[in-house]
Formats: C-alpha cells, sequence, structure tokens
C-alpha cells in the first residue's frame, strides 16, 4: 500500500476536530481525488502523509513508514506536497535553483540536481524560464512550478493541494495531461479539490469528506452521479449530469461526465429510435 | 509564533480588561522606562512581580506563559551576549551570571509590559487612544492595521514553513550561522506576502475613499472614570519612587552588601 489511515483524528491547536476517525488506503498508482466542502478536512488529510502533521489518535503509514516516527524531511522524499499557493515556496532569484533547493536539501550531487531540475523543468514545459525569477511567471506557470519542485526529486506518492485553483481552462487542460502522465508512469497521485468538471474528466477514485468523516468513497461514475452524496459532501454534480438527469424520461442514462460520455449516450437512444 | 499569542487581543471583562486604554499605555510606558533606566536585579524582579499581579487579575497568564516561552530564544540569545561580553570585560564568572540574568529579565518586563496591553485593549480602543493623543490618523491607522495583521502574519509563517519543510528544509537542524541561513527560504515568502498585502490593502482602502474627509469623528470617546484615575495614581506613585531610588543612588544592588559583590560599578 501507498499510504494506510487508520482511524485517524486530528484535531488543531484552535479546538478544530478536522479529522474524525478516517481509515482509508491509497494503493500504488492510483489517482484519487479527495472532495468535499471547506474546512471537510481535505488539505488536513494530504498533509498527515508527508507528516506535516501527525495524528493524534490513530496512525499514518506511508510507504511502510509511520509518519509518527519519521520527519517531515524523511517522509517528503516518498511523498510530495504541492501546496494550494505555489508562491508561498518560492524565494530564490531563479526558475532553475528554486526546482533545485529540496534535492540539494536531500543531498544529490550537483550533476544529478542539474540533470533532474532540467528533466523536471522539461516535463512541465518551464525549460525556457530557467533563469527567470519565478515571482514573474504566470499563475499556471507558478503552478506547474510549483509540481516542477515536488517532481525533481520524483517521489511515489505526489500529493496536489487544489491545482486548479486559480487557473484558466487552458492551464487546467495542461495540468490535467500532466496528473495523467504522472500517474501512468505509476504514481500515486492525490488531489485534493472542489473542481467537479476537472474530477469528472480525469476518472479517478472519489472520496467525499463531510467535517472531518468519509462519506463516501468509490467510482467517479458512481459517486459524483449520486445527487444524495453529493449534498451530503456540499459539492455539485458535474453539469452533464443534471442535463440527463432532466433527459431520463427520455431514455437517457444521467451517469454522463464528460462530453464523450454525452455523445456515445445521445447517439445510442437516437440509433435506437430510429430502429 | 508563539511570541505572537501575545499581540493578539482576548475578550474578557476583568478589572484590567476596563480600565481606560490611555492608562494602559501609561503604566506599560511607565513600567518600559523603569526597566530602562536600572539594571538592578531587584527593582528587575519588583517589576515583573508586579506584572505577574496584573496580568494574574486579568486572567491572561495562560497566553503570557505562551508568549514568553516563544520569547525564550531571544532571552537564551540575551544572556548569552550579556554573559560573554560582561565575562571579556571582567572574567569574573558570578558577575557575568548576575548581569546576564538582570537583561534577560529586563527584556521579559518589556515583553510583559506590551503584552498585557496589547491582550487586554481592542485594536479599536488603541486607534482611540491614539487618535486622542494627535496621533495623525494614517499613522494610527497604519499602526492598528499591523496589530490586526499580526495573526495573519503568523498563520502565513506556519504555512511557509510548512511548504519549505515538505521540500526537505530543517529549520532546527544544524549549527547556529546554518539555522540563521535556513530562515531565508521562510522570510522570502513572506516579506513578498507582506508587501503584496500592504498593497492590495491601500487599493483596498482607495476604493473606500480612506483620506477623502479631514474632519474625522468618533462613535465613541474614550472617558476617564474614577477607578482609572486611581489606578493611574497608584502607578504614578509607583513610578516617581522608581525614578527617585535611581536620581538618590539608592538601587539595592549598590546599598545592599551581598547583592554588590554580583554587580560591581
Amino acid at each position: 500500500m501507498s499510504a494506510i489511515f487508520e482511524s485517524v483524528h486530528y484535531i488543531y491547536p484552535s479546538k478544530v476536530h478536522a479529522l474524525r476517525g478516517v481509515s482509508l488506503e491509497f494503493r500504488p498508482g492510483e489517482l484519487v481525488a479527495l472532495m468535499g466542502e471547506n474546512g471537510s478536512g481535505k488539505t488536513t488529510l494530504l498533509k498527515h502523509i508527508n507528516g506535516l502533521l501527525k495524528p493524534v489518535k490513530g496512525r499514518v503509514i506511508v510507504e511502510g513508514i509511520d509518519t509518527r516516527t519519521a520527519s517531515v524531511a524523511q517522509l517528503s522524499q516518498v511523498a510530495g506536497l504541492v501546496f494550494q499557493n505555489a508562491e508561498e515556496m518560492f524565494f530564490e532569484s531563479n526558475v532553475f535553483d528554486e526546482v533545485a533547493f529540496a534535492l540539494r536539501n536531500f543531498g544529490y550531487s550537483e550533476e544529478v540536481v542539474r540533470k533532474r531540475v532540467e528533466w523536471a523543468l522539461k516535463f512541465f514545459e518551464l525549460d525556457t524560464y530557467s533563469s527567470q525569477s519565478p515571482f514573474l511567471l504566470s499563475g499556471g506557470e507558478k503552478k506547474r512550478l510549483a509540481m516542477a519542485i515536488i517532481l525533481a526529486w520524483s517521489p511515489r506518492i505526489i500529493c496536489l493541494d487544489e491545482p486548479t485553483i486559480g487557473q484558466d481552462s487552458l492551464q487546467k487542460e495542461k495540468m490535467k495531461h500532466m496528473i495523467k502522465m504522472l500517474n501512468t508512469q505509476g504514481r500515486t497521485v492525490l488531489l485534493a479539490t472542489h473542481d467537479v468538471e476537472f474530477v469528472a474528466e480525469l476518472r479517478p477514485r472519489v472520496i467525499l469528506l463531510s467535517k472531518g468523516e468519509v462519506v463516501a468513497d468509490g467510482k467517479c461514475e458512481e459517486i459524483l452521479t449520486d445527487e444524495t452524496l453529493v449534498k451530503k459532501a456540499s459539492i455539485l454534480m458535474p453539469q452533464l449530469v443534471y442535463a440527463f438527469k432532466r433527459l431520463e424520461d427520455l431514455g437517457f442514462d444521467s451517469r454522463v461526465l464528460d462530453v464523450d460520455d454525452g455523445v456515445r449516450q445521445v447517439l445510442k437512444v437516437l440509433r435506437h429510435e430510429s430502429v | 509564533m508563539s511570541l505572537f499569542e501575545g499581540l493578539r487581543f482576548r475578550p474578557g471583562t476583568t478589572f484590567v480588561h476596563r480600565l481606560d486604554p490611555r492608562v494602559k499605555l501609561a503604566t506599560s510606558t511607565m513600567v518600559l522606562i523603569t526597566a530602562v533606566i536600572h539594571i538592578d536585579i531587584v527593582i528587575i524582579l519588583f517589576l515583573l512581580m508586579l506584572e505577574s499581579l496584573v496580568i494574574l487579575s486579568a486572567k491572561v497568564q495562560n497566553l503570557w506563559i505562551k508568549t514568553i516561552r516563544g520569547a525564550l530564544p531571544l532571552v537564551a540569545i540575551v544572556f548569552a551576549i550579556t554573559f560573554f561580553s560582561q565575562y571579556s570585560r571582567e572574567p569574573v564568572i558570578s558577575t557575568g551570571l548576575g548581569y546576564a540574568l538582570t537583561y534577560s529579565l529586563r527584556l521579559l518586563v518589556f515583553l510583559s509590559s506590551f503584552s498585557l496591553f496589547f491582550l487586554t485593549t481592542t485594536p479599536d480602543e488603541i486607534a482611540l487612544t491614539l487618535q486622542q493623543l494627535r496621533v495623525p490618523y494614517e499613522y494610527t491607522f497604519a499602526f492598528v492595521s499591523a496589530i490586526r495583521f499580526t495573526p495573519v502574519m503568523a498563520e502565513e509563517l506556519q504555512v511557509v514553513l510548512d511548504a519549505q519543510r515538505a521540500r526537505g528544509l530543517e529549520v532546527d537542524k544544524g549549527p547556529f550561522t546554518k539555522r540563521l541561513r535556513n530562515l531565508i527560504p521562510v522570510l522570502v515568502p513572506l516579506l513578498v506576502n507582506v508587501i503584496r498585502r500592504s498593497y492590495e490593502l491601500a487599493e483596498a482602502m482607495e476604493v473606500k475613499c480612506f483620506g477623502a474627509s479631514r474632519k474625522r469623528t468618533s462613535l465613541k470617546q474614550l472617558n476617564m472614570r474614577r477607578k482609572d484615575i486611581f489606578f493611574l495614581v497608584v502607578v504614578l506613585i509607583l513610578f516617581s519612587v522608581g525614578v527617585s531610588v535611581k536620581l538618590l543612588g539608592l538601587e539595592p544592588v549598590k546599598t545592599l552588601p551581598l547583592l554588590g559583590q554580583f554587580f560591581p560599578d
């Protein structure tokens, strides 16, 4: 298993009970979306994976390591976390050094650092900005740089906190493509997001959280089309689901998550009628 | 981080909370002046004891302890610097320790006096105090905004710290110089955020016509009551005694032979 949560409870110093007995298992190479309203515990859950937060009760095992016994630096090598606001990690004068910072912290040789940075920048289409200040990049580029920073040391688990926030549709498309590529490479990718349309296109395993508890865990097609479950987590279903729900009386199946599904459904009904 | 806890107002209904903010500010200033003019462990301990009594009556002792805990590294630095500079001038350990302890406790007196003021005074009361002391409103606003944003900055500091720890930065590891260098990745993003926030705040204030009217009026006015005047008189008497002791050269370190050994002139 990539990560195991065993009855994890977490209470912030402000007395907010953010996680209430969460038990989950993330398998290697899985793509998982954690969804739920603000304050449902998505980010808190992600922060437990690289040890930034330690459970007050229960335990978290990441790649066989009990997070209570390991430092953040040790855990970060296997589980990288990309923060919601990318700029919160920038401080170097150029993009190259920004990506190299963590690699140097982990003790890689300069030759390895150079190779890995070049690869990560190329992967995220940032190689042309290598000597530019990270603060001068656009919003989408900053987000990609934050991902390049984490990917540079190839963690087996990648946690993305609200990857689409503040991104235009083109950047979202690029982000989707990159997440798919990372997942295809066999990495476990965990996303914490509200963006149902984005999740619908990625088709991950979906975990719905509400008030620190898991309210649903299963296939994207089953969860995001279930009105009761989605309401419980205070999110909305993808727009196509709403549209096809209205057409159910005409023989349409409402479990439609993206345009391809929709077209297939329409063609199926049209063909059936023409016969 | 917990150092900032002492700058955050906590609502309360105690006598200290209800005191006129001008009286509280005057008290904090007088405590500060007394601590500055005296390098005398007895007087510093006396000030600390008085402050503790007021802190206990204001029921903010837990937050005060948090602030002091947060300030301990700073206190340790002051202790070490004072000890070594004193020891280099006069290589007597007891003298070095005596002065180091006095300077460290003096820092605690400074922190406690302002912590007490900020813990028991609302930002609005601080603004009113400064306004009635005829401080231009622009400066008052800037000062009060700085206080209001302290907890926000503390939260941001935590986020930045988490982000850098997730990149393998170990702030608490290594020798002192390395630890100082490790602060750069934390301070730069924080500074960038602060500058950005100040621009945003300036724009938001301009949109809301800040400064359009020169004549500002306040809904609430500060009025001294009998208990405020009584408290101020007591503090003034104590302050006068403290200053007189200094002017007349009657400090305990000079008059008590046992202490004199630790604090030669």
